[in-house]
């Protein structure tokens, strides 16, 4: 065993840190991947993967200490030393775990994140710098990250104002294919929702404001078309959804303008959504048939009700890490046991099959197949008779953490400074021991 | 024999209505969904069993009386749901669909058949057959679409209400459940027009005339131009909320006008010893 190699972490990531040091220290594209051959190329490590999203920066390190994982965020940003987190072991591990499980992100649940560790994983992988530890570590978060979003309903509703407009749109129109987008009034909250919807599958996107100007230009941004301010009466016929956020003090969209629309609309459903304050939609013309209005409250308090629904399922979640955490560090510590193992097995072996070819040797042409047979079978034998006893107790021992057993059994062999055991039971680097468990 | 095999379609069915219903409970499980659809199928042929072998027991004078007419329409209703599944995936409708079917057929199974009778020969016609399997054919259309329309309304209240928990979350989209409503209303008013149309073939011959007043033709004929009028409607803009009730008051008409008027002696000589 090479010696103590173990997970390390270093990171920031919103929780820890401001904006300002984060988008010093993130990376994307080739300055990442150079900075991962870098960081291989250090002293001390075997293996690593970087994490780096808007949110967050982890620096994993199978090796021997923090300092090159730290180094990385030095090098780039001196005032990045108050916010770095250090884990070790099965605490940096629980840390993989919980941050593709998404629960450690800024909208708890969210599903981007495990996306962004794959794409760590596959760039560190495509670099060569990860190697059996970090691959198994990965491959274990991602299974982990799927057991939470199956077992629990971290994933459920709508987490942001935008994603609720779209869920209820959703839920009277089904898609939006065929139909049409108004927006009403210039409002960031208005384009950005807009947007969301045109993901739907919206046929077509009008835009009206007060100043013809800036209705051009929002229809621009979110490639719509621009119509005058008089027209809002007809635009109401031929929108399905009405996104509503000027500035205006009073009520755009009042009960008699809607009633208005929905006798030229044939009573086809409408669906106001109004983000502005102070409002710009009547809340009575909720009161007409087919007609479904939302003011910002109402969305808000959704996006409230699926935080607090999601931070519950969260307990659920920490459970299922924690015994995902443990099973993966019990199965490391009983691959620690692993290289040792085969050595012994592949000395005992190259011992036993030089004694048989010179015991045959020796005999000289005085054995037919069958009497050659019986002596290769009987050192065979007698490797496997005698390493049974030893192997169980080492695989016991290291399962059970117990790290001095497989160490002195090492020694004892004289295996220890031998060249790591072949690929099929991993690289050195695939040696990782882990810090005992209280 | 044919009880029995009939209680062995029921069990079928109530397996059914488990696994939609618990698909609609925990919608992350689809298989359930499959399952259900797997189970409805194998009630809807053992239920056709039931039915031959309960032709052969009890004679065809059995669906003239309101508990054949029962076993007709659940069995038609689960028909006619399994084909609609081939068209549009709807398995949540399952949960809704599947639980009414058990509500036909539950009376049917403990009330005692009428015994043997041989139709009367003067009866003994296609268009009577005809007749029959189509009016409770119409039914059963509008029976799924009033559970429909039910899901639509309560979707509707969720929607409206800003309830955004379980129910909103599982039900299909208004816009979905509306269009699936008129569809089925749709396609009830065209096999009842053609089951008004027989009946009326079947009345000339048996009753000498095709129209004669009675409450059941007068029922019929209400019905008929109710969803007819829907049909209309669509066209005019008439969407959602208002379609769903009126839906529903439909097919309570249709229940109504089935299990009363037939069951009060003397009203009507519809589906009696046509004497």
């Amino acid at each position: 065993m090479s010696g103590g190699s173990e997970v390390h972490l270093v990171g920031l990531s919103h929780k820890s840190a401001p904006i300002a040091v984060r988008e010093r220290v993130a990376l994307s594209g080739d300055a990442l991947k150079e900075a991962l051959l870098q960081l291989k190329g250090m002293d001390g490590v075997e293996e690593a993967m970087v994490i780096s999203t808007c949110n967050r920066v982890e620096v994993y390190v199978v090796g021997h200490g923090l300092e090159p994982a730290r180094r990385f965020f030095l090098d780039r940003a001196r005032e990045a030393q108050e916010h770095l987190y250090e884990r070790q072991g099965f605490e940096a591990v629980r840390h993989l775990f919980r941050v593709s499980a998404s629960l450690d992100s800024m909208v708890l649940g969210e599903q981007q994140i495990l996306g962004q560790v794959k794409e760590a994983y596959g760039l560190a992988s495509a670099a060569q710098v990860a190697g059996a530890t970090i691959s198994r570590l990965c491959n274990r978060a991602f299974a982990t990250a799927k057991r939470v979003r199956n077992e629990t309903e971290i994933g459920r509703g709508a987490s942001s104002v935008s994603a609720v407009a779209v869920e209820l749109v959703e839920k009277i129109f089904g898609d939006l294919q065929g139909r049409g987008v108004l927006l009403v009034g210039a409002g960031k909250m208005g384009a950005l929702s807009a947007k969301a919807l045109s993901d739907l599958g919206a046929d077509r996107i009008l835009v009206t404001n007060r100043s013809p100007e800036k209705a051009a230009a929002l229809a621009e941004q979110v490639g719509g078309a621009a119509e005058p301010w008089e027209k809002l009466p007809d635009l109401l016929t031929a929108a399905d959804v009405v996104l509503v956020s000027t500035g205006a003090p009073q009520y755009v969209i009042t009960r008699d303008l809607a009633a208005m629309a929905m006798k030229a609309r044939r009573q086809r459903s409408i669906c106001f959504i109004d983000v502005a304050v102070p409002r710009n939609v009547d809340p009575a013309c909720a009161d007409l048939s087919n007609v479904y209005a939302y003011d910002i409250d109402d969305l808000q308090k959704v996006v409230h009700e699926t935080r607090q629904s999601r931070a519950e399922e969260a307990i659920r979640a920490e459970g299922i890490i924690e015994s995902e955490v443990t099973a993966f560090t019990r199965e490391r510590e009983t691959r620690a046991a692993l290289p040792v193992l085969a050595a012994m097995r592949r000395h005992a072996e190259e011992v036993a099959r030089a004694e048989a070819e010179r015991t045959l040797a020796a005999l000289g042409g005085k054995l037919d197949d069958k009497g050659r047979r019986s002596v290769e079978a009987m050192a065979k034998a007698i490797v496997n008779k005698l390493l049974h006893g030893p192997t169980a107790r080492l695989k016991e021992a290291a399962a059970s953490g117990d790290d001095t057993l497989p160490g002195a059994a090492a020694e004892l062999f004289g295996i220890e400074n031998e060249p790591p055991a072949g690929r099929e039971q991993g690289s050195g680097a695939d040696v990782v021991a882990l810090p005992e468990r209280k | 024999m044919s009880m029995l095999v009939l209680m062995i379609a029921a069990a079928f069915y109530a397996g059914a209505a488990a696994a939609y219903v618990a698909f609609f409970a925990r919608p992350r499980y689809v298989w359930l969904a499959s399952a259900g659809q797997a189970i409805l199928s194998v009630a809807f042929v053992v239920h056709a069993v039931a039915i031959g072998l309960g032709c052969r027991e009890f004679g065809g004078a059995e669906f003239f009386s309101l508990r054949g007419g029962l076993v007709l329409l659940a069995w038609l209703v689960a028909g006619a749901f399994l084909v609609l599944q081939r068209f549009t995936s709807v398995p949540t409708v399952g949960a809704f669909v599947t639980p009414l079917i058990l509500v036909v057929l539950l009376p049917a199974l403990f009330a005692t058949p009428g015994g043997a009778q041989i139709v009367p020969e003067t009866v003994r016609r296609p268009s009577l057959t005809l007749h029959i399997v189509t009016a409770m054919l119409g039914v059963a259309f509008f029976g799924i679409a009033f559970m429909v329309a039910l899901m639509y309304l309560l979707q509707e209240r969720e929607v409206k209400g800003k309830h955004f928990g379980a129910l909103f979350s599982r039900l299909p989209s208004l816009d979905s459940l509306d269009r699936l409503n008129q569809r089925l209303v749709r396609a009830g008013f065209l096999v009842f027009s053609v089951a008004l149309v027989t009946g009326a073939l079947v009345a000339k011959g048996v009753w000498k005339s095709a129209w004669s007043w009675d409450p059941q033709q007068v029922s019929s004929l209400l019905i008929w131009l109710l969803y007819g009028g829907m049909v209309q409607l669509h066209h005019t803009g008439w969407h959602g909320r208002r379609y769903a009730v009126l839906t529903l008051v439909g097919f309570v008409l249709v229940i109504g006008s089935m299990v009363l008027i037939g069951s009060i002696p003397g009203v009507t000589r519809h589906g009696g010893t046509y004497q």
